[in-house]
């Protein structure tokens, strides 16, 4: 009987439930879903880390590869972050080359994770002018429903922190590469951004951490993205127009998260890191 | 690289008849009608199917008596050892997906949904062998969790020759890419009949049939997995319904 409610006419379903102060879900308007991360599960991937917010799955991997460096920037190496929104994480996305929402998605996120310096490039260099490292970040959503950004931030630092840079030698004269895979070390990771979603729903309710149901009906989408308690990064797609007070209220929830998800980031790396130590101490 | 050690331990520690550990849950997202995560060992696969629904793109793709199967295959590119630049679209990817959808076509019930379509999605979280086989096991327990009727389980199994003697069942990455020949098999255990065959390398006629029993039995005990699996994921889903669930 709901289920039917909700498909012919969903914009009184929701009406109907804000008046009463509750979402479809039961979590009330300011409330955040529960969030899960896990690190370091693809044991093919150089860094990797899994994140749920509510339902909505991001799964972000890294691969590392050596190149020479541009001669205009001999001193760096790249970080190529990207998203992919596959057709199985969502009904409205069909196979085919990258979506709106998925190139939007990887341009938010590269500019968040350079606007935060989250990765100093030059750590990535090897040798001046010869050999840099590339840090391929693939961010895949497995299930979306909705503030696909928040998840795909997460788990792109997440990921960035399991990151184990192996040791490199390189003999400039015979232009011989050696790579030491046994010998590693993590990359100077110095940011944490957290995005928080907000959705303005028919230009007065705002709701937080919206499901993709909740953003399909908003009139407006905000995600500001926090770093040290400082704002690094407001997204705002046109939309209903938010009065000063109100995105003021968002960035204070935008704070409040950013510190309850940096505690989660910390207690996976170390949950990750007991787990090592005792398969250290088993092995040895 | 000897396949077998002298104590007839496999280079992951299993005997030559032995499947890798299996590992699978139903229901896993909501978006999809039905999903399923499965793992064969280090292999990690993920597959979706929505539908039936209407057709997508040109109405001239439907079929009147039945509906349109679509299958894609997709590995991440952090899956394999060597970044992988071309996640789908390459041709191995789309041999791939043909392959699944002629496996899984066999035994989905497409008569009663003509004019239809059923979108089947499989990503290649972590590949360490045995993809297709994963895929296919995948999908079929997708298929299970989108209600979709199918006549009976599909299931996959790989099959190699280690010293030109001993069939090995179930092979990782690292012994598909010793050179030995790779048997791979989509079969309907209960009835017994084979979907899809493919083989690689080669090796006397003498062996395929002890070979191609191996396979066969290693289908047989990967479906009693599944089939445990999708026994409790529905008394745990009916559980919370209050419904009886008896087994004989």
């Amino acid at each position: 009987m709901d289920a039917q409610y909700k498909v012919i006419d969903p914009v009184k379903f929701y009406r109907d439930h804000l008046a009463h102060k509750i979402r479809p879900d039961g979590r009330g308007l300011l409330k955040f879903r529960p969030a899960v991360i896990n690190v370091d599960s693809i044991g093919t991937a150089d860094g990797s880390a899994i994140v749920k917010i509510g339902n909505t799955t991001v799964v972000c991997g890294v691969k590392l590869e050596l190149g020479v460096p541009k001669p205009e920037e001999s001193n760096i190496g790249w970080l190529v972050p990207n998203v992919t929104l596959p057709p199985l994480c969502s009904p409205r996305f069909h196979p085919g080359p990258p979506s709106d929402e998925a190139q939007v998605a990887s341009n938010m996120l590269a500019e968040i994770l350079s606007n935060a310096s989250v990765l100093d490039l030059r750590a990535l260099c090897v040798v001046p002018e010869r050999l840099a490292w590339a840090v391929y970040l693939d961010a895949v959503c497995l299930n979306h429903d909705g503030s696909i950004l928040d998840a795909c931030v997460v788990a792109a630092v997440a990921a960035l922190r399991t990151v184990r840079l192996p040791r490199v030698e390189h003999d400039a004269d015979k232009d011989i590469t050696k790579v030491f895979p046994d010998e590693r070390s993590s990359l100077p990771i110095t940011g944490a951004p957290i995005p928080t979603t907000h959705a303005i729903f028919e230009d007065e309710v705002i709701l937080v951490d919206p499901t993709s149901d909740e953003e399909s009906l908003a009139s407006g989408l905000v995600t500001i993205t926090v770093q040290n308690d400082q704002m690094c990064s407001v997204y705002k797609p046109g939309g209903s127009p938010l009065a000063d007070e109100n995105m003021q209220a968002c960035l204070s929830r935008a704070r409040t998260r950013a510190i309850q998800m940096n505690n989660l980031i910390e207690a996976a790396l170390a949950a990750r890191d007991k787990e090592e130590t005792k398969d250290q101490k088993l092995i040895s | 690289m000897d396949l077998i050690s002298d104590q007839g331990l496999r280079l992951d520690g299993r005997r030559p008849n032995e499947l890798r550990k299996i590992r699978c849950k139903l229901g896993v997202f909501n978006q999809p009608d039905g999903s399923a995560y499965l793992e064969q060992g280090n292999t990690k696969v993920l597959a979706a199917v929505y539908g039936p629904h209407e057709i997508r793109g040109s109405r001239t793709k439907a079929l009147h008596d039945q509906a349109l199967i679509n299958c894609q295959y997709s590995m991440a590119t952090f899956s394999t050892g060597e970044r992988k630049r071309r996640p789908r679209g390459d041709r191995k990817s789309i041999e791939m997906s043909i392959h699944l959808r002629q496996a899984l076509q066999a035994v989905i019930k497409t008569e009663l949904y003509a004019r239809s379509q059923i979108d089947i999605f499989v990503e290649v979280l972590q590949a360490d062998g045995g993809n297709y086989c994963t895929c296919v096991n995948a999908a079929t327990l997708a298929l299970i969790d989108a209600g979709i009727p199918i006549t009976e389980y599909m299931v996959a199994c790989t099959a190699s020759l280690a010293n030109g003697e001993t069939p090995l069942v179930d092979i990782s990455h690292l012994e598909e890419t010793s050179g030995g020949p790779n048997l791979t098999v989509a079969a309907m255990p209960m009835s017994g009949q084979i979907v899809l065959l493919e083989m690689s390398q080669r090796f006397h006629l003498d062996h395929l049939d002890k070979v191609m029993k191996h396979a066969l039995r290693g289908c047989q005990e990967i479906k009693a997995v599944l089939d445990k699996a999708v026994r409790d994921h529905v008394a745990s889903a009916g559980a919370a319904c209050n419904w009886e669930f008896k087994t004989d």
